[in-house]
């Protein structure tokens, strides 16, 4: 999961002045993360893969990272205020997938952190062989799209009245993609062995 | 006065040159000695015999063509059968062993494999082989330092691919230093 020439923790100033401190996520965060994820309102949650609330999922959370390529989080004033990952499939046909997940609680959000967290996952991609990454994003959380249009990601699809807000209304589900494969096409250029010399 | 000679030879496309570029800058940048290199290639760009020559040495290099090389780094079949006759006697020969079998070796000649191209392979991408045989390269012979060699792949690669190239190296290297001190 570490990235050997990224170095953790980083310091990172948000456009309103203030800084966080980001660092990769550790087993010994398993209070404080419970903790972060308690602290969400209902409706962030909801939008979650898995009831992250409940201490026995956290703790599986920040164990079972076998999957995930990087997971950071976001820390201010000592408390966790973010949680970011990127997951990638270990076998078969989406092994070259990666989708990135990120949670920024309320008191955060809107303040360049997505983006800020979002930069680092999108650089782990290509270092773990990951050719495209993707992030799902319910229909109406704009702050959230511009900050995956912001780094790269495109609006891939739309699954129309696909999923389920709090309060039970059916709302678009909105697929966007950042195909990093074109940074390894120099790295393939520079493999080609071809000399435009040759000849002369 | 100590002077290495290095042929490393491939197919084209698999970053023949790239090695070459990657072992002189390590020896003559970062570690501050001198290197040469001579890139030769097949009549076709891709998939034809690509070889580069490299020369590390203490003092200046006058001639920088590698006849008979202390060390072969070889990535294909047709390297090994072409070039292999051209290494010094106790020379050091550096195989991928998945692409090589060598065969009539001459005596004297110390062999090492490495399954490059699966290595490359389990860490997401078959490219990085070359930067694989970099690592074992400078894991088995010491003629670059590990921190030389680390800091010239990082400056020689493309950005954004830094941490998998890195990581190819690592694994090339460990696996060159476990095979020498098992030897």
């Amino acid at each position: 999961m570490t990235l050997e020439h990224e170095n953790f923790p980083q310091t990172e100033l948000l456009p309103d002045g203030r800084s966080v401190v980001v660092r990769e996520m550790t087993i010994s965060d398993e209070p404080r993360m419970v903790e972060f994820f308690q602290s969400l309102p209902l409706e962030d949650r909801n939008f979650l893969r898995n009831d992250v609330s409940k201490p026995d999922v956290v703790h599986r959370f920040v164990r079972e990272t076998e999957d995930l390529v990087l997971a950071l989080v976001a820390e201010a004033n000592g408390r966790i205020i973010a949680s970011a990952t990127i997951e990638r499939g270990l076998y078969g046909w989406t092994r070259h997938i990666g989708e990135v997940r990120l949670v920024v609680g309320r008191p955060w959000q809107r303040h360049g952190l997505a983006k800020v967290l979002l930069r680092h996952l999108v650089r782990a991609a290509p270092g773990a062989g990951l050719e495209l990454i993707k992030g799902y994003v319910a229909g109406g959380k704009v702050g959230a799209q511009k900050a995956l249009e912001a780094m790269g990601f495109k609006k891939e699809a739309i699954l129309r009245r696909h999923v389920k807000d709090v309060a039970g209304r059916r709302r678009d589900l909105l697929i966007y993609t950042n195909d990093v494969s074109h940074i390894w096409e120099k790295m393939e250029a520079l493999n080609a062995d071809f000399s435009p010399t040759q000849g002369e | 006065m100590v002077s290495t000679g290095i042929r490393i030879g491939g197919l084209g496309g698999q970053g023949v040159i790239l090695s070459g570029i990657i072992l002189g800058k390590a020896a003559s940048i970062f570690d501050g000695r001198n290197a040469t290199l001579i890139q030769a290639f097949g009549p076709e760009a891709r998939g034809s015999a690509c070889s580069a020559q490299v020369t590390i040495a203490d003092d200046p290099v006058a001639y920088p063509y590698v006849q008979n090389p202390d060390v072969l780094v070889v990535m294909s079949a047709d390297a090994y059968t072409q070039f292999i006759p051209t290494l010094k006697p106790e020379g050091l020969l550096l195989y991928e062993e998945e692409l090589v079998t060598p065969k009539d070796l001459p005596p004297g000649v110390k062999a090492y494999g490495i399954p490059a191209t699966r290595i490359a392979e389990e860490l997401g991408r078959r490219l990085v082989l070359n930067i694989v045989m970099v690592g074992f390269f400078a894991g088995v012979t010491g003629v670059v330092s590990l921190v030389a060699a680390e800091k010239a792949l990082l400056s020689s690669v493309p950005k954004g691919t830094e941490s998998l190239n890195l990581n190819a190296f690592r694994r090339g290297y460990e696996h060159g230093r476990s095979l020498v001190a098992a030897a």
